[in-house]
């Protein structure tokens, strides 16, 4: 799967788990870089500190390659059933889930081992909104 | 795994266990063919440790965490040796399976669940060197010629059938098996003069197959209670509200101990079946009730498996069928493949599952010629994905869009409550 088959689902699968929650605003942003890139998921849908704890605990999975490799294939195909956030979880470098002021913010950081999100350049939260 | 390979050779005595082995490294291996008789029971258990030792193996290896899906491709492994595969049949096509992660530039253990299922086709392996033409050592070598492949191609095609059912047929290799057994029976058997399944069943076990599964599933239950005690009881609670979708890891989403308790209920409770229905408990009945516990973590419970049997039972009284029959006894344990349809659409759609899934099963294994062993799990596939695009084709067009939950917006695009 090359980079843009890749990003397309992973932005599928978090667009239907986005989607489910009947938000009246969703917004993905993308930076890419040589390494790694960024996906910013912004949404109109207050969630408590439950929800967000589960939506991160989702998505900072332990690394899971032989899920990854095989299952991870199915983000952002299937429309039936609930959105499966650890299907990106298994993929993904890290993941940061806060409210913001109007809802959630979703960052994920994907790149390789030489890819370090804390170094990453880009746009702070006020720029990306 | 131990005590299998123990009361095989205690049994039998170790000169006529390691004859046997040898006996089932070239039988044929198409669906049905039950090592406990091709053999001896002793030697079928040795052979089917043997197995599930490689696929422990390839775990350990390749550093992959053991867990749900490992564990139900090693209990797979296992059920399956009783009645299918053999270390000679498994391993081409688990080389072919990492020469195809070398291909695609990954590493085998991103692979590792597909190189331990696609071992469906070890039958092919042993047809090609065994059961066309007298073995010969060229023979053996076009055999793991073909092995291995059916095992560069089993990735392409496994990730694709995942996206027809959508993960509502646990065993979607047995789909990706069938699917590539169609063509390579096709090929085979080009010329006519296709070779019937096999006829083997063990109808007289002994008690040592019979008891296998209860002494198995109460330790698995015993091990959870002394792991987890009270908790993890209400973990696998928890655990029975879980749709069972693919991929639901029990032990990565709920607990271990929750989930042994799980499988040993499991266990305990389609032996139970088996008993009820007066069928005999050998190599291929007991392959499915490994197979039913191994995914009792990565899949399947009480609650979302008892509607698959049920449709499966009526198919079974609606076609004058007998519960006990081979045919419709594999169907009942392996049809559980679709247990998640219970799980997420709720009964209703179980039941359907269940009596389409039989119906079809019966048929499918001659398609392929008993290649592909994951038969139920080739049928079970083609039966979720037709259920899939029917609920999904209905949802679709019913649909209408919802208020939305966080209130209106203006148009600076400001939320306003």
């Amino acid at each position: 799967m090359n980079r843009t088959d890749f990003v397309l689902h992973l932005i599928g699968e978090i667009a239907h788990y986005i989607l489910d929650a009947e938000p009246m605003r969703m917004v993905i942003s993308l930076h890419q870089e040589e390494d790694g890139l960024h996906l910013a998921i912004l949404d109109s849908v207050p969630r408590d500190e439950n929800e967000l704890k589960t939506i991160r605990a989702s998505l900072n999975n332990a690394r899971r390659p032989e899920l990854a490799g095989y299952y991870g294939n199915m983000a952002g195909y299937d429309s039936l059933g609930a959105a499966r956030l650890n299907l990106i979880g298994w993929q993904v470098k890290g993941a940061d889930v806060n409210s913001s002021d109007s809802g959630t913010k979703i960052d994920l950081w994907l790149g390789g081992d030489r890819f370090d999100p804390q170094t990453f350049s880009i746009p702070d939260s006020g720029e990306m909104e | 795994m131990g005590g299998a390979v123990i009361s095989g050779v205690v049994s039998e005595g170790f000169s006529s266990v390691l004859r046997g082995f040898q006996v089932i490294q070239t039988h044929p291996a198409r669906l049905v063919n039950d090592f406990t008789v091709a053999a001896s029971e002793g030697a079928a258990l040795v052979n089917a440790v043997a197995v599930a030792l490689i696929g422990l193996v390839l775990v350990r290896v390749n550093g992959v965490k053991l867990s749900g899906p490992t564990v139900a491709g090693v209990f797979t492994l296992f059920g399956f040796g009783l009645f299918g595969k053999t270390p000679l049949n498994i391993a081409p096509i688990m080389v072919g399976v990492y020469l195809a992660a070398r291909i695609a530039g990954k590493e085998f253990r991103d692979y590792s669940i597909i190189a331990l299922f696609g071992t469906a086709l070890g039958p092919l392996v042993s047809l090609l060197a065994f059961e066309l033409t007298e073995p010969s050592a060229m023979q053996l070598g076009i055999a793991m010629l073909g092995g291995i492949l059916v095992g560069i191609v089993l990735p392409a095609a496994a990730i694709a059938m995942l996206r027809l059912h959508q993960g509502y047929n646990l065993y979607n290799i047995g789909l990706t098996t069938g699917f590539l057994a169609l063509f390579v029976a096709a090929v085979i058997f080009g010329r006519g003069g296709q070779l019937a399944g096999g006829g083997l069943w063990n109808e007289t076990p002994s008690m040592m197959l019979r008891l296998l599964v209860p002494i198995s599933s109460a330790v698995l239950v015993t091990g959870g209670l002394i792991g987890g005690g009270r908790e993890a009881l209400r973990s696998f609670g928890r655990i029975l509200k879980l749709p069972g979708r693919l991929p639901s890891d029990f032990m990565d989403i709920e607990s271990i101990p929750g989930t042994l308790i799980n499988m040993g209920v499991m266990g305990f409770a389609l032996w139970g079946y088996v008993l009820a229905v007066g069928a005999d408990l050998n190599g291929p009945v007991l392959g499915g009730i490994f197979t039913v516990m191994g995914f009792s973590s990565f899949g399947k419970h009480p609650r979302n498996v008892w509607p698959i049997l049920a449709g499966v039972i009526l198919a079974a009284l609606a076609f004058g069928k007998e519960l006990s029959a081979p045919g419709v006894i594999l169907g009942a344990l392996f049809g559980t493949t679709l247990a998640p349809l219970a799980g997420d659409f709720g009964v209703v759609a179980g039941v359907i599952a269940g009596f389409l899934h039989l119906s079809i099963v019966l048929r499918s294994g001659a398609w392929h010629a008993g290649i592909g062993l994951y038969n139920n799990g080739f049928a079970g596939g083609l039966t979720a994905g037709l259920i899939v695009a029917v609920i999904e084709w209905y949802r679709s067009n019913r649909t209408r869009v919802k208020p939305a939950r966080s209130g209106s917006i203006s148009s600076g695009g400001k939320r306003s409550s």
